[in-house]
């Protein structure tokens, strides 16, 4: 039911032609991991090895995060890596970025994911979901547009999500997974900053050019699938007192 | 969604239908304008369930402010309307027996423009709006430190505060001041604000709250107070932990010396500042403190060295670990304190502190350390001829005391963006004596004795070192391009007084009076001095596209200077008189520089770099035999060499990695090796020194390949490196078959090889229940000797192999078996019938239960034999530790242990080794039983996991 409803409003949304031209563009953002924070989440650790681990390492700058991008329109989005490479920040070494690409169909309501986690390559498929927002009091400015908070929960990974969405450009997109808020998010802060991602830049323009699908391979899965492997992964790891984190995306 | 489409479209049939009873769809809509009654286009509308805001739905209104919701099922609904620039605006929705609700003209109220611009657009700052609460963030307001509450409210827009200290907000006094909702000190509000500092608050709120009276009688009397909350900072960044633990007990083998331990650590931290203390001392063995011990007591000052190694060469200078280290420790914190041979007795203790803001780190620490060491030792060893060989059964007692105190301090500056200066500076100031006292028997193939020795040594030594880098590194604006440079200065004092005794029998000596052929009393006074400069730069510069070259300089100039003074006890009037012929002088110094390039390129996890590099070795050398300058023999030596270099790593899809690398490393000869001199300060073993020695060189391969999974938690790695020897340095050994006397002189030889590998593989047997990991790593060498004038070819080929099973059944029982085989055979091509296998096993075991009422228990097992059935040796050593301990209380702080350690009592120190022309046996006693109580206090609380910790 829910979605119908999301749907209806996407439609008030696209009737309003005075917003054509503030419906499309691409906003970039950086992704920041904070793994202290993260690790300290793990309960089988004690609280002397998480001090320990907050006392050697709290003070390292863990330099600037991973450059990400969305592009979106009125009628779909997709978000994925800024830069083609991970490279420290004077270029001398790089690495291969694990495949990451989200992308969301709102007209047709319809999903495509592709990512490497646990050691394998997905193709996720599926319609769209629907989260639980819960709209909160609070405005800041993020990349200069006014933002407005609203916070859900991820029960699969037990996440308290964050988001903080701008008004002014009414579509429903967002980073890394989410969606479904008045207007798109332009900061995610997972955890209470154990993963912010920030716009840094919002540029609206034509993006018809960049919404198209690059050619992806992988175990195909559904929704439902996603959650069954996480979730397992989750407990298992815990119980066998192993970081699950580092081989998903948090 | 077609049905529900085909829904909406039967919508007016379907409710004319039911017109009659209350609708069970209604329509929601409503006009929004502002103050001015301006209608507000594009504002945005959201219908939330009430109880806890989640959007239900949403849109936006047209340009005449107007919007709608259809189809809306009856619920417990609030609508919020939002507009930038404006406070939202809230309201609840009733159903009545309409389909229509009509929400009629609702005005939205600006913010102030002031307040919007600075918290909103200034400040950047999140700013909360509850109704008419408004909510700011300090840390968005700077504020000098060492300010109060009252110089941030100063700050904040919409606030004053006048002469007196009263806080006037939004026009208003404020009558109540509330730290974490609690009033704070009676009634004066200027009581907080004048006296908590500005950096303990996390957020500040202004609100109108009843007055006290209505909240006392619960009757509304509609007034208001002005109220200020603040918030506190939680404590996370801020606090102090520390633990202690002693325990005292028995030793098991009727020595008169309780077993004992005390160690204790406290740390004391903010978010800047980091403050820690450490003690330890115990006779048990535990030499130093362990990693997690060093972890605590350096905190962010742990491991940042990493990156000061001014040394750049290939791979940019790359990181390089320089702690740690064995007894001697060097100039940093020995860590990894377990001693498994012998008994000591420590004393530890330092204090650190470091410093960390945006702009700067500072660590620095000085630490103290002392250790007793006691060895009582057998060796044996064979030492193998072109025919026949000869055995060296030694018996020998030593005490060692080593106290050091090691300073060490580091800065790093970041001066902006692009420049960074880092100093360290690292010192040692100790002072050690030893005592040794051995016996050692020469015996020939049919057990005949030939030769004895006796010593008694003793040694004093003091020294001074220091080592100081200063490093800078320069990124230019255009990205890849950097430079760095370093200097350092190293200095080194060593005084040293040493006793030598030692008695020679030479039992196969033609002549009698030869029987005691060597009857030494020396004094040997040794002053060295050590000063070494240098200098490296680094500059990178990238090219075309993914491509960058790095080009490296390194210089440096070393002085040694070496005054040994040997004196012997005259036979006459008991007065020393000098020994020119094992007294030394010399003067060195050493030149080096080199200078390299390298290719490298990088893209998506594709790393490769190629270079090479030309290094010169200067030796400019004076060598002496006592102090008169006309004996003293010039050495000058020049060595040019070219120095390829190759590295190559690639990222793989699914967490797989592959690497591989190739470089020589070049070692100058030691000082003593060079001395064109010879030592027989030992009669049986003579030492000569040969000045014609090059620097040794070798080329090294490796390869490696790693996957995991970490959905199912199988492993897999493989490494493999070879190593190839170019004018190696080896004791080329001249053995008098006669007297056994042994002289030895370094001569370079090529043709040394090295093959090794490991291989491991892990997977569940069942996941999170049972693991098991098997290793392997086979290996092959090849060493030549040079004995009495034959080339001794050694091949050794090994083969360790182990298997370890981690069983973690439940929460409360754990157990953890391994087992191990070693297997070494060693051929030598002088005397084949000497060729023979070194066998060691382990078997070992950790069992980890968990008791009701907090009680637990660990227990330890390690079983080693040692075999070699050519010598008929067979050594066991079964050492079982077990304890039970109780945590208690209710926040699990404290912990009482009674432990026994070695319940067998068979500890011993066990080494068996063979090479090049011998194979040597050792046995060293070792602290056995004892038992130990033993109660610990940690303010964090103890760790009750009785699973092992993998990594995180």
């Amino acid at each position: 039911m829910k979605k119908t409803f999301f749907s209806l409003a996407i439609l008030c949304c696209v009737a309003l032609g005075a917003f054509a031209q503030q419906t499309e563009g691409i906003v970039t953002y950086e992704h920041k991991y904070n793994w202290i924070k993260v690790n300290s989440r793990l309960t089988y650790l004690s609280k002397e090895e998480k001090d320990r681990m907050q006392l050697t390492w709290g003070n390292e700058d863990n330099g600037p995060g991973t450059k990400m991008k969305l592009i979106f329109n009125d009628k779909q989005s997709i978000y994925t890596y800024g830069n083609e490479q991970g490279q420290t920040e004077d270029g001398r070494y790089s690495w291969r970025q694990e495949e990451y690409l989200v992308y969301r169909n709102f007209e047709k309501e319809k999903i495509i994911e592709h990512y490497e986690m646990l050691g394998k390559t997905f193709l996720l498929e599926d319609s769209l979901m629907s989260y639980n927002w819960r709209i909160q009091n609070q405005i800041k400015d993020v990349a200069g547009y006014v933002c407005m908070k609203a916070e859900t929960f991820d029960p699969i990974k037990n996440h308290k999500i964050t988001a903080w969405f701008a008004q002014d450009i009414p579509v429903p997109a967002g980073p890394e997974r989410y969606l479904g808020l008045p207007g798109v998010i332009l900061e995610l802060d997972i955890n209470d900053g154990d993963v912010i991602v920030s716009a840094q830049k919002v540029e609206l323009k034509n993006v018809d050019k960049d919404l198209t699908l690059p050619k992806m391979k992988g175990k195909k899965i559904k929704n439902s699938d996603y959650d069954q492997l996480l979730k397992k992964h989750i407990a298992d790891s815990i119980k066998a007192q192993r970081n699950p984190y580092w081989s998903i995306r948090y | 969604m077609r049905k529900i489409l085909l829904l909406a479209l039967l919508w007016p049939c379907l409710s004319a239908l039911y017109a009659q009873t209350t609708p069970s769809r209604f329509q929601i809509q409503g006009m929004t304008t502002d103050t001015v009654a301006n209608p507000l286009g594009s504002a945005t509308v959201m219908l939330l369930q009430r109880k806890d805001s989640s959007l239900v739905n949403f849109s936006r209104t047209n340009e005449k402010g107007a919007f709608s919701f259809r189809n809306i099922k009856k619920g417990d609904y609030l609508l919020k309307i939002t507009y930038v620039g404006f406070i939202p605006l809230e309201k609840d929705i009733v159903f009545g027996d309409k389909e229509l609700i009509d929400l009629g003209t609702l005005r939205l109220k600006p913010i102030t423009k002031e307040l919007f611009e600075i918290v909103i657009k200034t400040a950047r700052a999140p700013m909360s709006i509850k109704g008419d609460t408004i909510e700011y963030n300090p840390a968005s307001f700077k504020v000098p430190p060492g300010s109060t509450v009252e110089d941030l409210l100063r700050k904040l827009p919409g606030v004053q505060i006048d002469q007196n200290g009263n806080i006037i907000a939004q026009g208003q006094q404020v009558q109540k001041v509330t730290v974490d909702g609690k009033r704070f000190f009676g009634d004066d509000p200027k009581m907080a604000t004048k006296n908590l500092p500005a950096e303990a608050i996390n957020k500040v709120q202004i609100f109108n709250d009843k007055t006290e009276q209505s909240k006392v009688t619960g009757v509304d009397d509609g007034k208001q107070e002005k109220t200020v909350n603040l918030q506190l900072k939680d404590s996370f960044k801020k606090g102090g932990f520390g633990k202690v633990t002693a325990g005292v007990g028995l030793d098991g083998n009727n020595s008169a010396n309780p077993r004992g331990e005390i160690k204790g650590n406290y740390n004391k931290f903010d978010d800047k500042n980091q403050f820690s203390i450490i003690g330890l001392t115990n006779n048990t063995n535990q030499t130093g403190m362990s990693w997690d011990d060093y972890q605590d007591f350096r905190g962010s000052g742990s491991f940042n060295q990493w990156n000061d190694n001014g040394d750049f060469g290939f791979g940019g200078g790359g990181y390089y670990i320089s702690i740690g280290g064995d007894d001697d420790g060097g100039l940093s914190i020995p860590v990894g304190g377990g001693l498994n041979r012998g008994y000591s007795n420590n004393i530890a203790g330092g204090i650190n502190y470091n410093r960390n803001t945006k702009k700067i780190k500072t660590n620095a620490s000085y630490y103290y350390n002392s250790n007793r060491q006691v060895f009582d030792a057998l060796r044996t060893r064979e030492n193998f001829l072109q025919n026949g060989s000869f055995q060296t059964n030694e018996q020998s007692n030593q005490i060692n005391f080593v106290g050091n105190h090691r300073l060490s301090f580091r800065h790093e500056q970041t001066i902006d963006s692009l420049n960074t200066l880092i100093f360290s500076n690292n010192s040692r100031l100790n002072a050690g004596n030893t005592r040794l006292s051995s016996f050692t028997e020469y015996l020939r193939s049919n057990n005949f004795k030939s030769n004895e020795s006796t010593i008694n040594n003793s040694t004093l030594v003091d020294k001074i070192e220091t080592a100081n880098t200063l490093l800078y590194r320069h990124k230019f604006k255009k990205k890849g391009r950097s430079f760095a440079v370093s200097a350092s200065y190293n200095f080194t004092n060593n005084d040293g007084v040493a006793d030598q005794n030692s008695l020679n029998l030479f039992y196969n000596a033609t002549n009698p009076d030869d029987v005691i052929r060597q009857l030494l009393d020396l004094t040997n006074n040794t002053g060295s001095r050590v000063n070494l400069f240098k200098t490296s730069l680094l500059f990178v510069e990238p090219f075309a596209k993914r491509f960058f070259s790095e080009t490296f300089v390194n210089l440096s100039h070393r002085s040694d200077f070496v005054d040994r003074n040997v004196f012997d006890l005259a036979k006459e009037n008991g007065q020393r008189m000098p020994v020119d012929s094992l007294s030394s002088y010399y003067k060195n110094n050493y030149n080096y520089a080199r200078l390299g390039t390298s290719i490298r390129y990088s893209y998506k996890g594709l790393n490769f770099s190629g270079g090479l590099a030309v290094q010169t070795f200067q030796i400019d050398g004076k060598f002496g035999l006592g102090q008169e300058p006309n004996t003293f023999i010039d050495v000058k030596r020049n060595y040019t060499t070219f120095i390829p270099n190759a590295s190559f790593s690639y990222d793989l899809k699914n967490n797989r990695y592959f690497w591989s690398g190739y470089n020589v490393n070049v070692n100058q000869p030691n000082t003593r090796d060079l001395q064109p001199i010879i030592d027989n300060s030992n009669p049986l073993i003579i030492r000569q020194g040969n000045p014609d020695l090059l620097p040794s060189l070798s080329h090294n391969i490796n390869l490696g390949y790693n996957m995991f999974n970490p959905a199912s938690f199988t492993s897999f790695n493989v490494n493999l490196y070879y190593s190839y020897n170019v004018n190696q340095i080896i004791y080329n050994q001249q053995i008098d078959p006669a007297t056994l006397i042994t002289v030895t002189k370094p001569v370079n030889i090529s043709g040394g090889q090295n093959l090794g590998s490991y291989i491991g593989f892990g997977f569940p047997l069942k996941k999170t229940k049972a693991t098991i990991n098997f290793n392997a790593s086979p290996g092959i060498s090849k060493n030549l000797t040079p004995i009495n004038g034959v080339m001794n070819e050694t091949n050794t080929n090994s083969l360790r192999f182990g298997v370890r099973l981690d069983l973690t059944p439940s929460d409360v029982f754990t157990f953890y078996p391994n087992a191990n085989w070693s297997i070494g055979n060693t051929k030598y091509s002088i005397n084949t019938t000497q060729n023979q296998q070194i066998v060691t096993q382990t078997y070992g075991g950790t069992m980890n239960i968990r008791l009701p009422k907090d009680f637990y228990i660990n227990s330890n097992f390690n079983y080693q034999i040692y075999t070699n059935d050519r010598f008929g040796f067979n050594q066991q050593v079964p050492v079982l530790n077990s304890s039970i301990y109780k945590v208690l209380g209710k926040s699990k702080k404290a912990e009482i242990r009674l432990s026994l350690y070695d319940a067998f009592n068979r500890n011993l120190g066990v080494n068996q080794f063979a090479n090049q022309n011998y194979v040597s046996q050792e046995r060293i006693q070792t602290l056995a039983r004892y038992y130990m109580l033993s109660f610990t206090y940690n303010m964090r609380g103890m760790n009750t996991n009785i699973k092992r910790r993998g990594w995180y």
